[in-house]
């Protein structure tokens, strides 16, 4: 449980607020690149404030303010003949990396970008899409750091062959064996979590002692301020930002990247606009229709009874806690160890802006922030007395074979 | 998405502290026996557990503030799906499946309780202040 106060403090981040000064040293997706193919501005709210994507007069893509009606709602998406432009407001530098518009909100010089595998692959082995969730950016961020839940809100009541599971989160086999990942998260749902702090923010380790004398690892990772990188499948991992539109609504922003094939980035989209309304990226399983709930399916099926896309599932937990959860009133345990660091870094950050000591942020160290590569993300299984190497080893297996630049 | 929703709608009661019968008996009597309310603006969930008996607790669950209103009816309570942390109709915490063997942190975890009783003419609760959380 926290104060009313400090939960206000580390939620918020409008233009005057501490958190939001924190994450204004950062840049952040603030629209798909196949957002930008239809007729330019287009509406950007971003951190509480509401822009408009323009092409400048040197024919380069930057952020402007836009007029908005009081009242405007928060997810707002007006055609481009309706924008408006404040032409005395505040204008924010645009930089396009794998199918993101990344923006800048910040004072002084924009940081470098990080040498992370999801902006080092080739354009042909990352595809970008994006999803709304009506709630606040923390929420959104510390499910994806919870490394438990898995076992429990994604989990599947039988296992599903692995056939038709391209482009899937947790629908693969574990590396080095024939068990299905759901079985071993259904299994196994005490891991043991390690957490290191990292120059990008979080390495998180989640151990499952199996029965067999082998422990499944899975590493994943919390990359300041708002992302994280997590395994999705053997051969891609996910990128994804929880990008604030305001205090009480944010955009899931993906980067998948393939260590093998090309994506198949058709499949992808078809797959994800399925599930989403254009122009907002809304998912079309929302609060409004229960998220699709099924009782029956729900006893025999999945935990949640909302389907089989964990999208869906975590939407749902994220959203059912409030527009901004109410943190005065929860109870964190030790799977929650994660959670607990990041917003020490968090706070850390804060105070560190308040004494003017930018430099303390985790990525904000100049050109030593293009050195920053990986970070490793991925399962493997390996015998329980000797856990630690099995993941580098494979993850130097993976880099070894993969068609674009992944040494480390 | 067209799909009609199996939870039931919320069902507000606004009424001075003390007994007030809040809804019919044959509200329950559905497939998944749990139905929420919001008793003077506090957000509750009303269910039948396998006794038979009624429970009605705070909506979110204690952990971090999932939506019980989803939750597994099973094991003679209602299970939070988000980390499977189980609770009995008084709302005391039974179970908590991620956290180490042995912990005995679900001891201290409790939903707040709103009193609730089956009489012959309804289902009857007794109310508290709206401000009183």
């Amino acid at each position: 449980m926290i104060s009313q106060q400090l939960n206000d403090t580390i939620t918020r981040i409008g233009p005057k607020t501490e958190a939001g000064a924190v994450l204004r040293c950062y840049w952040h997706p603030a629209a798909l690149v196949e957002e930008l193919e239809s007729q330019l501005p287009i509406p950007v709210n971003l951190l509480g404030e509401r822009l408009a994507l323009v092409l400048d007069d040197a024919g380069d893509l930057r952020l402007v303010t836009r007029i908005s009606a009081i009242g405007e709602p928060a997810v707002f998406y007006p055609d481009s003949t309706e924008i408006k432009i404040e032409v005395t407001g505040p204008t924010y530098p645009v930089m396009v990396k794998k199918g993101i518009a990344f923006a800048y909100l910040g004072n002084g010089e924009a940081p470098e970008f990080p040498n992370f595998d999801c902006f080092r692959a080739d354009d042909t082995h990352v595809f970008a899409f994006k999803g709304l969730w009506e709630c606040n950016w923390l929420q959104a961020l510390e499910i994806g750091i919870d490394p438990a839940h898995a076992s429990f809100l994604h989990r599947f009541l039988k296992d599903d062959d692995q056939g038709s599971n391209y482009g899937k989160q947790f629908r693969d086999k574990v590396a080095q064996t024939s068990m299905p990942m759901t079985q071993v998260l259904r299994e196994y749902p005490r891991p043991d979590i390690n957490v290191e702090e990292t120059d990008y923010g979080l390495k998180i380790t989640a151990l499952r002692h199996m029965d067999n004398g082998q422990t499944h690892v899975r590493i994943t990772n919390q990359i300041f301020p708002e992302a994280i990188c997590i395994p999705m499948s053997r051969e891609m991992t996910i990128t994804q930002w929880h990008v604030p539109i305001d205090d009480e609504n944010c955009y899931w922003f993906t980067l998948f990247t393939s260590f093998k094939e090309p994506v198949n980035k058709e499949l992808m989209r078809a797959q994800r606009l399925k599930e989403h309304k254009l122009p907002t990226y809304a998912p079309l399983k929302n609060r409004e229709n229960s998220y699709g709930y099924n009782p029956q399916e729900q006893a025999d099926e999945t935990y949640t009874g909302m389907g089989m896309d964990i999208n869906v599932h975590d939407q749902w937990a994220v959203e059912g806690m409030g527009r901004i959860q109410n943190r005065t009133r929860e109870h964190l345990g030790r799977s929650d160890k994660a959670i607990i660091r990041y917003r020490r870094i968090l706070r850390q950050a804060i105070d560190a802006m308040g004494a003017g000591n930018r430099n303390a942020l985790p990525m904000q160290n100049g050109e030593k922030i293009k050195t920053i590569i990986g970070p490793l993300s991925n399962d493997a299984v390996a015998p329980t007395e000797n856990w630690s190497g099995a993941s580098h080893q494979a993850d130097l297996e993976r880099r070894a074979a993969c068609p674009w630049d992944a040494s480390v | 998405m067209t799909q009609q929703t199996p939870i039931p709608a919320e069902e507000f009661i606004d009424a001075p502290t003390g007994w007030v019968r809040i809804l019919d008996r044959e509200a329950l009597e559905i497939a998944r026996p749990l139905i929420p309310v919001v008793l003077n603006g506090q957000r509750l969930v009303l269910f039948r557990d396998e006794e038979g008996e009624l429970g009605l607790i705070g909506r979110n669950c204690p952990h971090r503030g999932a939506d019980l209103c989803y939750g597994r009816l099973e094991n003679n309570g209602l299970r939070c799906p988000f980390h499977g942390w189980h609770f009995d109709r008084t709302g005391q915490c039974v179970e908590q499946p991620a956290e180490p063997k042995g912990s005995p942190m679900y001891k201290a975890i409790k939903v707040p309780m709103t009193p609730v009783e089956e009489r012959d003419d309804g289902i009857w609760a007794f109310l508290k202040d709206g401000d009183t959380t």
